[in-house]
């Protein structure tokens, strides 16, 4: 006998003609489900995507997709699960085209049949591996939410405080789609089961699932007519929910199977790391993102992409420390925004309703939400959809710092900005005043040129203990023989975080007055110690036509250790740990030569727990070390928190790092959680000084290290 | 070298910087006449060493109005032709002796804190670009000059002396700005001016929340706590609590002053104290000039130390 | 409904001088510039009374040299409708009171607003010889303002040690205010720049009239005797300190 089935055995003509009216019903549903969100993604702004970046976001999402890499990382056992259920889903999705392929068209049209035979073997037993696959990935997801209950997904609203909330729309919507799955493939394979029951053909065995579970039944007693009468009514209690669940799709989470991959497509490579130019149409006043329709239809897309997953909520530093963002929260805030102003719910007309010019700020979300965020990327990146938090929240602030909606503090401080050209307040001619303890004088770039420009930064330029790295960096320098110059006077702040904290404009201005001065210099790259500095320079000055080498102390020390410019002189026995700086890590990829340069030095390094793209941020990015603390009593800050993490790797005598505000953070950190006399820290400059036995400082202050 | 003062009073006390203007036109030579005007002015204590005569002008209201001082001022100068007229630089006499030298075309000086003399010309001290530099000015005109003196800086004149009584009748236009009442600031629970120990933060606290850091620092070492005009002006603290020119004038055993700049209307207020030590971050901060004792340091690190040692 | 606000571009030295060759002021090198913080909070004023009251024009006057038109685009980009400078050399109070009088006098404003002082020159009496010249009122050393929009007004004055004169002016009227009487808003760079793209009135001032005083010679101030630094970590610091309070406390 030829390995194959009928198709439809056992309906009669009118059930197959209401089989086929249930698939166009729910076809229909389905489509217009699709197109109210299409609809809803049109009221967003309207972005330029080229079909040259839309190809290129499709090879991204393929990849993504079918690698799972961003799903497995760091959650191994929800990431095989998914794996298992994308899997398994795909294939039996697959098998049913196939099936629909020959049934109504090849068959009927090209009077040509292939689903028999060695195909039709193949084909049966991968969709029972595959299918049995989707069982054990909806297991795990069961296992994982019902059993194990990890915190990220307990939905547990850090924003309102003592408030009350209801998710349980939220949960209830989770099972759903886990039950619906479960019951589908159970269903399923108990379809195959009691057909195989009915006349068990041998070469069904290459069911392996059905093929056991037939031979239970029939051993139960249950084969041939009886059989296929169950066999009839589970293909209705299957086929009704088949085709709902299809139909339910765009009105349920299962809406992320379209969603995500769509938003991994469309979606910004370069989300965050270059923050967008406001769009020239503006009008006065309106800037940012002050009403759902100001976001751009990408990111409509991406409030749909969002499972609820809780990967960002888990990585966040400010969830951590108790600030009241997370940024899954934030997501599924504007996520019911939209859907109840412009999306299918409003079209539904089903509660809760929004206005679609209702303001977002106060309505929707809290300004000290926004406010709270250091935009260190962790959720972007973790995010295995793609949803791009930072470039949201950033558009929000642009708002809150066009309506005066900010801290007292933070408008100090931008008033200081443009007023002196630097955070502290402090006037122009104190900037370079930090080379005067040097033995040697540091070439001003302006007058002389030089190899390398070295744009130092307001950190390092004026926090005293941050002068003393500075210091140490410009005699490593010297000891190699490079040839240096920095700006003197003349340096502004980068811009980095003012831009991050909103002001948009002060950034453009600060950027247009460092491009002038540093393109009248001779030189031939730029490096910084300060990775904020770097990475705007080296990425977001360009578009304002800024455009240089630029590279970060930690890849100049290590071009110097390489080359043997720098000879280490006295091998250090530390045993040490390096935090990986966000502008540096996780926002640039450098992670390897900060690694290099410590071995080159001989230490011991111990990886931190959370490293490399993992990195916990120390608290102070996105301009929020310009704002005013909004932790709760009694949590510990995130930079305490890092702090607590490097004592539990024991015996550590190092906290190095590799940016001026991670200095000044966790300095003061070491203090504040105790751990003072545990652990001290480490420039990376001040061990590569040390290394070539120098003094740390030749000023009066080597006592004071520890404190 | 005629001196006109004008004296300031509050409520039926003369206020201090009067009994420094006499002292200051006592130094330039005199004869001194102290106008007081008031609706009791006999009921003013100014027989003080320096002044040579007292003219009262009954007026018909207790308590300062600026364009009564308006008027009666150039009623004085017409009447008395002084050379100098001093005034103190304080709140209420901004209020009108600008106007007067303005309306009259007259030499004027504001926050005087040196006065000499060449001849017959007057040259005075005053600062200039937020008291970072001083400069000293004279006044070429022809006319007399009003002298606003910085007050806490000349001495206090001594009572006694036997001055000469006058009247003088003015009559005033009805007042455009009108005194209704007084208003007390909130009722401080602490008498900041009658504490032995004050412990002073200013700006370098950085926020709001850290108050309270210092309010138990304080209380262990049994200081009261003052503030700096900032805090007070971003509302984190009332005004019973600041020290400065333009709030309390404190003379404490022992000043402890954490993150204050050194602000010369701040030391205005606090410089007659006993001892006074001073921890700023900023090694070129100019209370380190005023102080006693100093520490470039961080304040929140000494704080702490503190705590642990009380 | 008019509102005038006279502001003033202030010049800031840092801690470091060095002086012109003929020793009368500071070399401008060692100078940076800002809005003065009081006239900030003036204009602020004059921005919530606008809002108070639904609708009046605020505009923005400063007497100087070109530079000084930062201080207006300041103003504009804070939210005031007009900007007018007067071009002037004028430094001492008096003076510059006359010169502020040629813009202010054709706005016939309901009110006109000055900070109590300038940061950098501390006089405190711009405003008051302003209201002379104006022949208006004055209440001096505003930290609270209350007005319907006609008749008298009502301020509250700050004394030393925070006692509070209520004072009811007749308007039109001269107020100078204090800090601490609002927060000045933000302008953002994005108004700024909007800013410099609005006309700024320039007139010329009658430059007539003695200055009020003449400055002689300046100079760097002689340094205090200083304080005996402490020395050592802070716990050494502490330790000190505890130790001269105890002694001083006996």
């Amino acid at each position: 006998m030829t390995p194959t089935r009928t198709t439809f055995e056992g309906l009669a003509p009118w059930e197959v003609a209401v089989w086929y009216a249930l698939v166009v019903i729910s076809t229909a549903v389905l489509m217009w489900g699709i197109g109210r969100l299409l609809l809803k993604y049109r009221h967003g702004w309207r972005s330029r995507l080229s079909s040259r970046q839309l190809a290129r976001g499709v090879a991204r999402a393929a990849l993504s997709v079918f690698s799972h890499d961003k799903l497995r990382r760091r959650q191994r056992l929800a990431g095989t699960g998914h794996l298992l259920i994308f899997y398994g889903f795909l294939t039996l999705f697959i098998g049913t085209v196939i099936l629909a392929f020959q049934d109504d068209f090849a068959r009927p049209i090209l009077h040509f049949e292939f689903w028999r035979g060695n195909f039709y073997l193949v084909y049966s037993l991968l969709l029972d591996v595959f299918g049995a696959g989707l069982i054990a990935g909806v297991a795990v997801m069961a296992v994982t939410r019902g059993v194990l209950k990890p915190a990220r997904l307990n939905y547990k609203r850090v924003d309102l405080g003592e408030a009350k909330f209801d998710r349980s729309r939220y949960v209830v919507g989770d099972w759903l789609l886990v039950g619906a799955l479960l019951y589908l493939t159970v269903t399923g394979f108990l379809l195959e089961a009691l057909r195989i029951a009915e006349t068990n053909p041998s070469f069904e065995v290459w069911s392996p699932v059905g093929w056991s579970l037939a031979q239970a039944l029939r051993g139960a007693g249950i084969s041939g007519a009886a059989a296929s009468d169950a066999h009839l009514a589970v293909w209705w209690l299957h086929a009704v929910i088949a085709l709902a669940f299809v139909a339910a799709i765009p009105f349920t989470k299962a809406v992320h199977m379209l969603a995500s991959p769509a938003n991994l497509a469309v979606g910004n490579e370069r989300a965050g790391k270059e923050l967008p130019r406001p769009a020239a149409a503006t009008r006065p006043g309106q800037v940012g993102y002050a009403h759902i329709t100001d976001l751009s239809w990408q990111h409509l897309v991406s409030l749909d992409a969002c499972t609820k997953c809780g990967r960002c909520h888990d990585a966040c530093p400010a969830t951590a420390a108790g600030y009241p963002l997370s940024p899954r929260d934030l997501i599924l805030d504007l996520r019911e925004a939209a859907e109840g102003s412009i999306g299918i719910r409003a079209a539904l007309g089903i509660p809760p309703r929004y206005k679609e010019d209702a303001p977002l700020l106060g309505e929707v979300v809290r300004p000290e939400t926004v406010w709270s965020c250091t935009q260190c990327m962790a959720c972007v990146s973790v995010c295995p959809v793609g949803i791009e938090h930072v470039p949201i929240i950033n558009q929000l602030r642009r708002r809150l710092v066009e309506q005066n909606e900010m801290d007292a503090t933070l408008q100090k401080t931008l008033e200081a900005i443009h007023t002196n050209g630097n955070s502290f307040g402090e006037p122009r001619r104190k900037r370079p005043r930090w080379t005067r303890e040097l033995p040697f004088a540091v070439k001003d770039i302006r007058q002389q040129p030089a190899d390398l420009l070295w744009f130092v930064g307001d950190f390092a330029s004026f926090d005293p203990r941050n002068q003393r790295v500075n210091r140490a960096l410009a005699r490593v320098l010297q000891t190699a023989g490079a040839d240096f110059g920095i700006l003197h006077d003349a340096e502004r702040t980068a811009g980095c975080d003012v831009r991050r904290a909103g002001e948009e404009g002060l950034w453009a201005s600060l950027a247009e007055q460092n491009i002038a001065t540093i393109s009248a210099c001779e030189f031939k790259r730029i490096f910084s110690s300060d990775p904020h500095g770097y990475h705007t320079l080296k990425n977001e000055y360009p578009e304002l036509g800024g455009r240089w080498t630029v590279i970060h102390h930690s890849e100049l020390l290590l071009e110097l250790l390489e080359s043997g410019r720098l000879r280490p002189v006295k091998r250090l026995g530390y045993r040490v740990t390096y935090h990986d700086p966000c502008m540096l890590g996780r926002y640039n990829g450098v992670y390897d030569q900060p690694r290099r340069v410590l071995e080159a030095l001989g230490v011991e390094l111990v990886e931190m727990p959370r490293n490399r793209s993992n990195s916990f941020c120390c608290g102070a990015g996105g301009g929020r070390i310009w704002m005013k603390e909004l932790r709760p009593e009694g949590v510990r800050r995130p930079s305490e928190q890092r702090i607590d993490e490097a004592i539990a790797l024991g015996g550590i005598d190092y906290f190095v790092v590799a940016c001026p505000k991670d200095v000044a953070m966790y300095e003061d950190a070491i203090k504040t959680s105790g751990h003072q006399g545990k652990i001290q820290l480490r420039e990376l400059s001040e061990l590569v000084l040390e290394t070539l036995d120098l003094p740390l400082d030749s000023t009066a202050e080597t006592g004071k290290e520890a404190s | 070298m005629r001196v006109l003062v004008i004296a300031e009073h509050l409520r039926g006390q003369v206020r201090d910087v009067t009994y420094e203007l006499i002292a200051a036109g006592h130094l330039l030579g005199g004869p001194v006449l102290v106008a007081a005007i008031g609706s009791e002015p006999a009921a003013l204590d100014l027989t003080r060493v320096g002044v040579d005569e007292i003219v009262h002008v009954p007026v018909a209201g207790p308590d300062f109005e600026s364009d009564v001082y308006q008027q009666v001022l150039a009623a004085l100068i017409a009447d008395r032709r002084p050379d100098v007229i001093l005034v103190g630089f304080t709140v209420n006499s901004i209020g009108y002796a600008p106007a007067v030298a303005t309306k009259l075309k007259l030499g004027f000086a504001s926050d005087v804190f040196a006065l000499r003399q060449e001849g017959e010309t007057i040259i005075a001290t005053r600062a200039f670009y937020g008291s970072k530099v001083h400069a000293e000015i004279d006044f070429p005109g022809p006319g007399p000059v009003i002298l606003m003196l910085r007050p806490t800086v000349w001495p206090l004149a001594a009572p006694g002396g036997a001055p000469k009584v006058t009247e003088m009748r003015v009559s005033l236009t009805a007042s455009r700005a009108r005194h209704v009442q007084f208003a007390e600031p909130p009722k401080a629970d602490v008498d900041i001016g009658s504490a032995d120990f004050l412990l002073s933060i200013g700006r370098g606290i950085g926020e709001k929340e850290k108050i309270a850091l210092f309010e138990g620092l304080a209380e262990k070492m049994g200081a009261t706590l003052a503030v700096s005009r900032p805090l007070v002006d971003a509302g984190w603290m009332p005004s019973s609590r600041q020290v400065g020119q333009s709030g309390r004038t404190v003379k404490p055993k022992v000043y402890l002053a954490l993150g204050i700049s050194g602000a010369v209307q701040h030391l205005a207020g606090m410089k007659a104290s006993g001892t006074i030590i001073a921890i700023n971050k900023d090694p070129e901060a100019a209370i380190f000039d005023a102080a006693h004792y100093g520490a470039v340091a961080d304040l929140f690190e000494v704080a702490r130390e503190l705590e642990k040692l009380y | 409904m008019k509102l005038v606000v006279c502001v003033k571009l202030v010049k800031i030295l840092g801690d470091e001088v060095e002086f012109k060759p003929d020793g009368m002021d500071v070399d401008p090198d060692y100078l940076e510039a800002a809005l003065n913080e009081w006239d900030a909070c003036a204009l602020e004023e004059a921005l919530l009374i606008r809002e108070r009251l639904g609708a009046a024009e605020v505009v923005a006057v400063t007497a100087g040299a070109s530079g000084s038109e930062e201080a207006l685009r300041r103003c504009l980009a804070m939210g005031a409708d007009r900007a007018i400078r007067v071009e002037s050399t004028a430094e001492d109070p008096l003076s510059t009171a006359r010169e502020l009088v040629a813009a202010v006098t054709p706005e016939s404003p309901d009110l006109v607003l000055c900070g109590v002082q300038s940061s950098d020159s501390v006089q405190g009496s711009t405003g008051t010889a302003l209201s002379e010249l104006l022949g208006l009122p004055c209440v001096a050393v505003v930290k609270k303002l209350e007005w319907a929009g006609s008749g008298p007004a009502t301020a509250h004055r700050e004394l030393e040690g925070g006692l509070i004169d209520i004072v009811e002016v007749d308007t039109p009227a001269v107020l100078t205010i204090q800090t601490g009487i609002n927060q000045p808003r933000y302008a953002t760079l994005r108004a700024i720049k909007v800013a410099e793209q609005q006309e700024i009135v320039v007139i010329r001032g009658p430059s007539d009239g003695p200055p009020a005083y003449r400055i002689r010679r300046m100079f760097a101030p002689p340094k205090g005797h200083g304080a005996q630094m402490l020395e050592g970590g802070p716990d050494e610091i502490a330790k000190q300190i505890a130790g001269i309070i105890r002694e001083r406390l006996k």
